[in-house]
């Protein structure tokens, strides 16, 4: 093993009868199931106290590792019946690199009604308390289907977990609520024009006032800030400290309306809008928007780095143009069957080590080289798939929706191996791990 | 699960050849799946684990291959000793059934002949062979005819068990790099202290854990549903490409960071890196299985759905 090994292990069903609420748990780990009865679960009001119904049956090691088992299968059925749907009534197109690109909020908001947003989010909070697994069902079979899910995409993904693990009890009720309907839309700040992959670089400044903080500095590549109703702020909060580099930063929910807050497009290659400059001048910001602890923002940021680096959107951005290509072609010879086969299995291969890697973090593990691990490999085979397709074209016929994917997919990605960390920093942080 | 890895460990560290043999039949683990009841989940980590230490036994072949076909042939065979198979196809003349299996993985002194013609399988004992090909020509009688079926899962439980024994030998080849680019100091550095160097280690390391992510789904589909299984088929149809894969980048790259010396007979990185290369061409080579991998991806309804786990209906 060259990292710390993940449990492997045959698992057990649980399932309340009562409260529908099922979960896995290693048959090995008695005390945890143990742990388990009598304990309120997630999103659930009443403390499950009808110990006598609960009952273990052997689900199959193999429905779990496809994230296919009774429950997420349901799950599954449930958002594609929801996809196809929806765009046969409304008439979205698939689209690559959709959770950059297609900001559709009508879409955000049917999604949400129709329960597929804030799936961690406790009950309390308007969520459906599920876990993590399950949003990584939905989150994979959107991103398949090239679904438009930009807008409620940051709110959703990044900022409900960090309001969850660091927010105020204020803050949570006032925000995950909306982030649950899909109608809060929220940007991150925290890449400077001097600052990309040495984050802790970040000049960007919030000095003390009275009943709150004035921020000043400069932040780029901020996706969406020009549509979104925030901007999670990563700045200093004390001066630079040679020693300790990442001390003495702190995390603030900025909102775009307030004054001081100038806005600029940075346009991608073929003219397309989603990153912004975001210049911030005396802005003041309530210390009820104040993330979590002064001081804690550099840990606060990349605590939760492990889901999104491992995460499908690392493997699937490219999705929808691999899926269509495959599906435009006819009568192929052998060779091109396999050129498909290779393609495939370092898909499914990806999928199965992120499946992994969720679970680990899922049981409470550490998984950080591992997640780095998938965000390198996966991002490598999106960008490796673009011109792989390429090649495909010559065997079908019907090319036009081919090519136009094709296209938008050769302006994005280059990004796939940049954004969230380039994957020359991710294969440090892999080493690092090796124990070298 | 860990205390059998221990086992195996122990005793390899304690015995090599045919010394090692005899522990592993006297520990039970000569044939786990076909004398103990175990399941491919135990038989996964022997596997792996004997690969991992270079160790020359036959497990695979005399458990999982011929063992498990004699047994389906109603053949009794010795309870312990070396056993192996011979695959080859058949024709049929005058009730003569004759061909020549290449490849026969270790020959040894008792050899199961898995003798395949379109409809049927035939299933013999045969004499020892040394080195090349063995041939044979018997009357139809002498063999035991099964399900044609038992051939493709006899095929599949050796690229099973190749990619659980290559995720081993790269585990081992990748563990040898890690130390020897800690220990050999060049321009006043440890070659770990070179970027260039830590690119090329997480690179491989990449590829090592998505081979066993791949593998591990093998494993798991063998272990629930059996070997016979579509979704077995499927797993291991992916595993085999996914595997096989890795094996070029990562052991390329381990002979480079181990400079010349990892070239040398007298340096044990080939007994990593040589067999894991031997055994992705046996059982299928990985363009076999991933020409099957694509055909059903193009046969699907939906591509995706071959991704997400295994398409046939349940």
């Amino acid at each position: 093993m060259i990292f710390q090994d993940p449990f492997v292990g045959r698992r057990a069903h649980h399932q309340c009868a009562n409260c529908f609420d099922e979960r896995l748990v290693p048959v090995l780990d008695r005390s945890r199931l143990v742990s388990m009865v009598g304990r309120p679960l997630d999103g659930h009001d009443n403390s499950c106290s009808d110990v006598g119904l609960l009952v273990s049956w052997p689900v199959t090691e193999f429905d779990a590792l496809c994230a296919n088992d009774a429950e997420l299968g349901q799950l599954r059925t449930s958002i594609r019946e929801f996809l196809t749907a929806d765009r046969d009534k409304f008439g979205w197109q698939p689209a690559v690199d959709c959770w950059l690109a297609k900001w559709d909020p009508d879409f955000s908001a049917r999604l949400a009604e129709a329960g597929f947003v804030g799936l961690t989010i406790p009950a309390e909070y308007g969520g459906r308390g599920l876990g993590y697994l399950h949003r990584y069902v939905v989150t994979e079979e959107l991103l398949a289907n090239g679904a438009p899910v930009a807008a409620h995409w940051i709110a959703d993904r990044q900022v409900a977990p960090a309001l969850l693990a660091y927010g105020s009890e204020e803050q949570r009720r006032r925000l995950l609520p909306r982030i649950a309907t899909g109608q809060l839309y929220s940007a991150i700040g925290m890449s400077e024009h001097a600052a990309g992959s040495d984050l802790a670089a970040a000049q960007a400044r919030a000095t003390r006032t009275d009943g709150g903080w004035v921020l000043n500095g400069t932040k780029v590549w901020t996706s969406g800030a020009h549509v979104a109703h925030q901007i999670v702020v990563l700045a200093r909060t004390s001066p630079l400290d040679p020693e300790h580099r990442h001390a003495g930063f702190s995390q603030f929910i900025v909102q775009t309306s307030a004054p001081g807050i100038t806005i600029s497009p940075i346009l991608l290659m073929n003219g397309e809008h989603h990153f912004n400059e975001v210049l911030f001048e005396d802005v003041f910001i309530p210390d009820e928007d104040v993330l979590g602890q002064i001081g804690d923002g550099w840990h606060q940021v990349t605590a939760e780095l492990g889901f999104e680096r491992s995460g499908p959107e690392r493997i699937l951005s490219t999705a929808i143009l691999i899926f269509s290509a495959i599906r435009a072609l006819g009568d192929v010879d052998d060779g091109v069957a396999a050129d498909v086969g290779d393609l495939v299995a370092r898909m499914i291969s990806l999928r199965q080590l992120s499946i992994s890697v969720a679970r680990t973090l899922t049981d409470g593990r550490d998984a950080a080289s591992r997640a780095a691990l998938v965000k390198d490999l996966g991002t490598r085979f999106e960008q490796d798939s673009v011109e792989l397709v390429a090649d495909l074209l010559d065997y079908v016929e019907e090319q036009g929706p081919l090519r136009a994917l094709l296209a938008t997919a050769r302006v994005h990605s280059p990004l796939f191996t940049l954004r969230g960390g380039t994957n020359e920093v991710l294969r440090g942080v892999v080493a690092k791990g090796m124990r070298i | 699960m860990n205390e059998l890895a221990q086992l195996v460990d122990d005793l390899c560290s304690r015995s090599t050849g045919n010394e090692l043999w005899r522990n592993l039949e006297d520990t039970g683990l000569a044939r786990l799946t076909s004398g103990q009841g175990a399941g491919p989940t135990e038989a996964a980590i022997v596997l792996s684990g004997l690969a991992r230490h270079a160790a020359a036994v036959p497990i695979a072949e005399t458990d999982l291959l011929a063992a498990w076909l004699a047994d389906e042939a109603g053949l009794p065979v010795p309870s312990t000793g070396q056993l192996t198979v011979a695959i080859a196809d058949a024709t049929e003349v005058d009730g003569r059934l004759s061909g020549s299996a290449r490849d026969v993985p270790w020959p040894s002194s008792t050899v199961v002949l898995a003798a395949r013609r379109a409809d049927a399988l035939h299933v013999g004992l045969v004499d020892a062979v040394s080195d090349g090909p063995l041939t044979f020509d018997v009357a139809v009688g002498e063999l035991r005819t099964v399900d044609v079926a038992l051939a493709d899962e006899l095929t599949r439980r050796g690229a099973w068990a190749r990619c659980n024994q290559i995720v081993g030998a790269l585990d081992a080849a990748c563990e040898m790099t890690i130390a020897h680019t800690a220990e050999r100091v060049q321009f006043g550095r440890q070659l770990n202290k070179f970027q260039a160097v830590q690119h090329s280690l997480a690179a491989m390391a990449g590829e090592i854990e998505r081979a066993r992510a791949a593998t591990a789904l093998a494993v798991a589909a063998a272990t629930d549903y059996g070997f016979g299984h579509p979704a077995t088929d499927y797993a291991v149809t992916v595993a085999k490409v996914a595997v096989g894969r890795a094996v070029d980048p990562v052991t390329t790259i381990a002979h480079q960071l181990h400079g010349a010396i990892g070239v040398t007979a007298e340096h044990r990185l080939w007994r990593a890196t040589m067999p894991a290369r031997g055994w992705v061409d046996e059982f299928g080579t990985t363009a076999s299985y991933a020409r099957r991998l694509g055909r059903m991806a193009l046969a699907a309804d939906d591509p995706w759905d071959v991704v997400v786990s295994y398409p046939a209906p349940r």
